[in-house]
């Protein structure tokens, strides 16, 4: 269970998120929607650590990490995979994931991961020693994935993971996501542009405009087009 | 083969292993922080003076050189604490740390010179005395060439060994390119940053030891010229890259003594730096740096 409690992110003067409150349960995939500069990166860097957090709470399992620095929340089974194909592009593909995989705790062997890694994309296998920035697009959202799974993570933030890639490469990718999170009982924290999207494969959707919370609730209700039926009209 | 222009060689690789280990220093803090220690050559110069002050005062010489690191590398951690970390924090691309290492510099500079007087003091035989040498290709070569080389090749060869090898080598890399990344997967950047400026003041410690060493006596002002010249070093041989601090010391090195030999030692520094300009103009990554890896 990851629980956020009015929070406030600020950069200087510049207030990205305005008191939010929201929950995302074990096992199932929390969709955050809403359209560009609505704070949904703010939100998920604010919970991995990352972005100035100006007041509120963040709970992982009841325990308050509001003050924690990244790392230790990284130790604590948090992944984070950030938007705008972040990886270290100098190093291999291989290297990448041993990094993302050696510090802090981690559930499998690296033999064992790297091998999950290859058998869900075994292109990754095969471009084992590439540096990470000659690899496609798809490949390096693949990348990014597995760094962001590869220690078997118990809470997983995913900032747009479909931007900027071919409709069959993002079936690929939501269909890892669907089932990575349905096998992992992982806590998935999905932001996203595309709604319908996001609204198919989550179970519980907040909707974020200019740094506040508009609506929530189911995703099935809100595929249906909201409570009151306006979801996509007023709101992405 | 011309003896003078043999032992102008010699000088040459041997100052430029220094300016390596100088460049190397320098390149540790520019990775992990971006930024460069420019108190370093104060280090340099203290390493060497509290090395000379501790075996004045009866203890063995390699404790009085252990003794002297430690400190240094305490001093290190006191840079990267109050010289370096709130000019960050400042945000911005604040340059704050380029004033505050330099005061620091110079402050501890001040320092030395009211406990040490500012004369030149004799620099003790730690490794070897002037008078060693042995015999390359019919040469007389002196021995501290040698060993001053060694130490610098091997210690470079370790950090790039380390660098590419071990998982904290390439967090260093991590940290280096991308800070925010190597957060959020839990690899201690704060850590990183402290080891970075503690290593790198114990290489600026060593080149100390070693430049006074090959001169022979050490004052408080030593070390700024050195520095200089490690950074035109770094540069040449590009910012980042241990082989490219080795390249680029030895190239310094070798055209600074060559130049004096043949030319004018007046005009020694002056060529470094006019290299410096034409390298930054032609090849602004360095001899060995590499341009960023990309795909569109």
């Amino acid at each position: 269970m990851l629980e956020v409690q009015d929070l406030r992110v600020a950069y200087g003067a510049v207030q990205a998120l305005q008191g939010v409150t929201l929950g995302a349960t074990a096992g199932r995939i929390t969709a955050v929607l809403g359209a560009n500069g609505a704070g949904k990166s703010s939100l998920l860097r604010a919970i991995s650590g990352i972005a100035p957090v100006a007041g509120g709470r963040i709970l992982l399992d009841g325990r308050d990490i509001t003050a924690l620095p990244a790392p230790a929340r990284a130790r604590l089974g948090l992944a984070h995979a950030m938007e705008g194909r972040r990886l270290f592009r100098q190093l291999s593909v291989e290297e990448n994931l041993r990094l993302a995989w050696n510090f802090g705790s981690r559930n499998v062997p690296l033999d064992q991961a790297m091998a999950e890694v290859q058998q869900r994309f075994p292109i990754l296998g095969e471009r084992a020693r590439t540096p990470a920035g000659l690899l496609s697009g798809g490949q390096q959202q693949m990348l990014i994935l597995s760094c962001a799974t590869i220690r078997g993570p118990r809470y997983l933030l995913l900032d747009e993971p479909s931007l900027g890639l071919a409709p069959i490469i993002v079936r690929q990718i939501y269909a890892f996501i669907t089932d990575y999170t349905r096998h992992s009982r992982t806590t998935v924290v999905i932001a996203e542009q595309m709604a319908t999207l996001a609204l198919k494969v989550s179970d519980r959707a907040y909707v974020l405009r200019r740094g506040r919370l508009v609506l929530e609730g189911s995703s099935a209700d809100l595929l249906a087009g909201g409570p009151e039926g306006t979801l996509v009209a007023n709101y992405l | 083969m011309d003896d003078f222009f043999f032992s102008l060689v010699l000088a040459g690789i041997s100052v430029g292993s220094v300016y390596a280990l100088i460049a190397l220093g320098l390149n540790l803090t520019f990775w992990t922080t971006r930024t460069l220690n420019f108190g370093q050559g104060s280090l340099m110069m203290l390493c060497a003076v509290l090395t000379v002050f501790l075996s004045s005062q009866g203890l063995a010489m390699m404790l009085a050189v252990i003794g002297s690191l430690l400190v240094v590398a305490a001093l290190g951690m006191f840079v990267e604490r109050f010289a370096i970390r709130p000019a960050l924090a400042a945000g911005g691309g604040s340059m704050g740390w380029v004033v505050s290492t330099l005061g620091f510099g110079i402050v501890l500079q001040g320092v030395a010179a009211k406990y040490f007087g500012s004369q030149a003091m004799a620099f003790p035989e730690v490794l070897f005395t002037a008078q060693d040498y042995v015999t390359v290709f019919g040469q007389h070569v002196s021995l501290q060439y040698l060993v001053v080389l060694a130490l610098s090749v091997s210690l470079i060869l370790l950090l790039e060994l380390f660098v590419r090898k071990t998982v904290w080598g390439q967090a260093v890399h991590a940290v280096s390119h991308d800070p925010e990344l190597a957060l959020v997967q839990g690899i201690p950047v704060r850590l990183i940053v402290l080891g970075s400026f503690i290593a790198s003041s114990l290489l600026a410690g060593v080149a100390g030891i070693l430049s006074a060493q090959i001169g022979g006596t050490v004052d408080p002002a030593f070390g700024f010229d050195l520095v200089l010249l490690g950074f035109v070093a770094g540069v040449l041989g590009g910012m980042g890259t241990s082989l490219g601090a080795l390249a680029g010391g030895l190239a310094v090195g070798l055209i600074s003594k060559l130049v004096g030999g043949y030319i004018s030692t007046a005009a020694e520094h002056a060529i470094a730096f006019a290299l410096l300009m034409a390298m930054l103009a032609l090849r602004p990554q360095g001899l060995l740096g590499r341009p960023e890896v990309s795909k569109a």
